[in-house]
């Protein structure tokens, strides 16, 4: 017994003693005691027999001295425990919520444990000094038997099993206490002794049983939860497996060496093998043999950083001969250890794309050339004519070849605007930034609008003085987002007004402002302003010009030039249009 | 600057139509005298005939294009040396940047006004070392 509490607390004081007190303390205190209580109970059929065995047995043996009438009221006290105790079982048993009644019934049991030690304790304060010697050894054998026979029945709970020996021994020690002989005298010394060393034993058999159905509900949960656990591993790797499978993109699994070790139904189709095929061979056989140094610096690369890539393009060639321009996403999978688990690379075939791309710039690049040269000739012939070039025309046919003239430049204008926001749009807008000076960029626009201004007949003038810091910007760029709002300004305008521009300090940088007295923006269309061909009133195009594109230009070359553009109310009607561009640094 | 005004003009350009307007610019507006060649491929004897201040190049051309024209004319020891605009319609920023980087004087996009064609003749003329 020593051995095994020495073993429990030594092994408490071990290494592992952190874990397990981890793993225990996650037990149910609860079921715990549900444990307890069951364990109790169960030993009870063994105890009742054992109390009739040795009850039969000792009331055979006192009988034979006197006080027949005092045994037999003993015996019938036993047997009247005895019947408690089997009723207090089947009360249990049959108790449906005995896991949940635990309290309740350690307390009955206390009390069932009590009442049997009082009996025996009531048989040696009775019997033992009315009997010769021979027979008080039989009581003191027998009593010290009941007694510690009570530590595995009530292991379970130290303090029951402190009740019942009280019972026992009390009664027991009074009575050789006070029997007037020296050595029982000794003997009355003793059994408190034996009791504190029985109720000691039960205490650490009652922690070894308690940590025992701790660690055992602790482990339950534990694996409830790794079933739970593992569950939900099977489940996700079930979706994986089925995004891998069902995905519309190739998707390799690759060791550290390059070999193939799964590949998905899109893999298939991309290149044309079946899986089985391919599954044990080298990713090179997927890359075109004058393309494998390039791999295997890149493969080397991959294996020594272990840093995912993407958008890695690689002309593949396919069972059938025919390439395909393919686009790469490679993640390797390293462990907590920092072992490469897997490479998984995720392909999509981006030839058409390609293809795509390359006939929209052809487009593109025709429709700058094949419209622009005709538009040439016919605004240039025009131009000349109304320059008076060929002498004095008649004015009916000025008229006319004004309007030819206006409309083939409002022709032009829109194919240099969609240009534009092609350009822009597929990031080939290349800025050249450079240090500008507002007050300068403001009269440069001025100049360069005031024809276009006298034409509707408005004025542009700076509002106080302008200022003459510097903002960085492509000069270009910036002169094209000047004339659009400015133009804008003039066409909308009343004619006679002034159309005002300042410059003042905004958040982050500096404002360019342009003030118009226009019928200012309608609700409805405020949200599409920068929107691509975004006019509130289509009949205004038809009026006086204008594309449409010309504002959402505008607002991605000033976001390009990393500021900002909007509009506002202005006070007294009219609408003030801005961009901010950050101050050269 | 050179010393004397611009007002030999050899434009090489195969649209017949904007051969004339430059044609009208130039010589009604401009006062200048022009040399128009339509095929690039006959264009070094012309321009060595005619003897200009200054050659305009067309971008693209059949048979050879502006930027081919203007290298082989840089190879030429008699028409090396002559002043070269290009007219396009087509080409990028950097296509730009690289023909000034081998020489060329500069560049006028398509479409170009008349009506200003010599003054920004004269403006790439005056800048000329």
């Amino acid at each position: 017994m020593t051995n095994l509490a020495n073993g429990i607390e030594s092994a408490e004081r071990g290494a592992a003693a952190a874990i397990t007190a981890d793993i225990r303390d996650r037990a149910d205190p609860a079921l715990v005691r549900a444990d307890r209580v069951e364990q109790l109970y169960s030993q009870l059929p063994l105890a009742m027999v054992s109390t009739i065995v040795v009850g039969v047995i000792a009331s055979m043996e006192l009988h034979e001295g006197r006080l027949i009438e005092l045994v037999l009221f003993w015996g019938g006290l036993l047997a009247l425990v005895v019947v408690l105790h089997a009723l207090l079982y089947m009360g249990y048993r049959t108790d449906a919520k005995r896991h949940e009644n635990t309290a309740q019934w350690l307390r009955w049991l206390g009390i069932g444990a009590f009442a049997a030690g009082a009996t025996w304790g009531f048989a040696a304060a009775v019997f033992f000094p009315s009997h010769a010697d021979e027979r008080q050894v039989f009581l003191a054998f027998l009593l010290a038997g009941v007694l510690s026979g009570g530590i595995p029945m009530y292991a379970a709970s130290w303090p029951i099993f402190a009740a019942y020996a009280a019972a026992i021994a009390l009664p027991f020690t009074y009575v050789l206490a006070t029997f007037g002989n020296r050595l029982f005298a000794e003997i009355a010394l003793l059994i408190p002794l034996f009791y504190g060393v029985s109720v000691a034993i039960a205490f650490r058999l009652n922690g070894v049983f308690v940590s025992g159905y701790r660690l055992r509900h602790a482990y339950q949960r534990q694996l409830v939860e790794l079933q739970e656990a593992r569950r939900q591993i099977e489940a996700s790797g079930r979706k994986l497996a089925l995004f891998a499978e069902r995905s519309p993109i190739a998707v390799l699994e690759l060791d550290a060496q390059g070999t193939i070790h799964e590949m998905n139904h899109a893999a298939e189709l991309l290149f044309g093998y079946a899986a089985a095929e391919l599954i044990g061979q080298s990713a090179r056989r997927l890359v075109k043999p004058k393309y494998h140094p390039d791999f295997e610096r890149d493969w080397g690369q991959l294996m020594k950083t272990r840093t995912p890539l993407a958008g890695v393009k690689v002309r593949n060639p396919r069972r059938d001969g025919i390439d395909v321009v393919c686009e790469w996403t490679v993640t390797p999978l390293v462990n907590a250890d920092a072992q490469l688990l897997a490479v998984i690379a995720q392909g999509r075939d981006i030839t058409a794309q390609l293809e795509a791309e390359r006939m929209k710039k052809e487009f593109t690049s025709t429709l700058s050339h094949e419209l622009r040269t005709p538009l040439t000739s016919i605004i240039g012939s025009l131009q000349l004519i109304n320059a008076g070039v060929l002498g004095e025309v008649p004015k009916d046919v000025t008229e006319l070849t004004e309007v030819a003239e206006r409309n083939g430049q409002r022709l032009l204008d829109l194919i240099n605007d969609i240009l534009d926001i092609e350009k822009i749009e597929s990031g080939k807008l290349t800025l050249n930034p450079e240090p500008i000076r507002l007050d300068e960029l403001v009269r440069e626009a001025m100049l360069l609008n005031k024809g276009f201004g006298d034409r509707f007949k408005v004025r542009f003038q700076p509002r106080g003085e302008l200022s003459a810091e510097q903002v960085t910007g492509d000069h270009k760029r910036l002169l094209q987002v000047m004339t659009n709002l400015l133009s804008n300004a003039a066409k909308f305008s009343p004619e006679g007004e002034v159309v005002e521009i300042s410059t003042e300090p905004a958040a982050g940088g500096v404002r360019v402002a342009v003030h118009d007295r226009g019928p200012g923006i309608p609700e409805a269309f405020r949200a599409r302003m920068f929107g691509r061909f975004s006019q509130a009133d289509s009949t205004t195009s038809r009026q006086k010009g204008g594309t449409g594109l010309g504002l959402a230009i505008c607002k991605r070359l000033v976001e390009m030039m990393h500021g900002h553009i909007g509009f506002q109310d202005r006070d007294g009607g009219g609408t003030t249009f801005w961009f901010d561009l950050p101050r050269h640094a | 600057m050179p010393d004397r005004p611009l007002q030999r003009i050899c434009y090489v350009e195969d649209d017949e139509d904007i051969q004339r307007i430059v044609r009208m610019s130039l010589e009604r507006i401009g006062k200048m005298t022009v040399e128009l060649v339509s095929d690039p491929l006959v264009a070094v004897p012309a321009i060595t005939a005619f003897k200009p201040d200054l050659v305009m190049l067309d971008w693209m051309m059949p048979g050879m294009d502006g930027p081919t024209l203007f290298r082989k004319m840089k190879q030429l020891p008699e028409v090396s040396a002559l002043p070269v605009v290009f007219i396009t319609a087509k080409a990028t920023q950097r296509d730009m940047d690289e023909l000034i980087a081998l020489g060329a004087a500069g560049a006028i996009s398509k479409p170009f006004s008349p009506k200003d064609l010599p003054e920004q003749l004269r403006a790439i003329w005056a800048k000329l070392p």
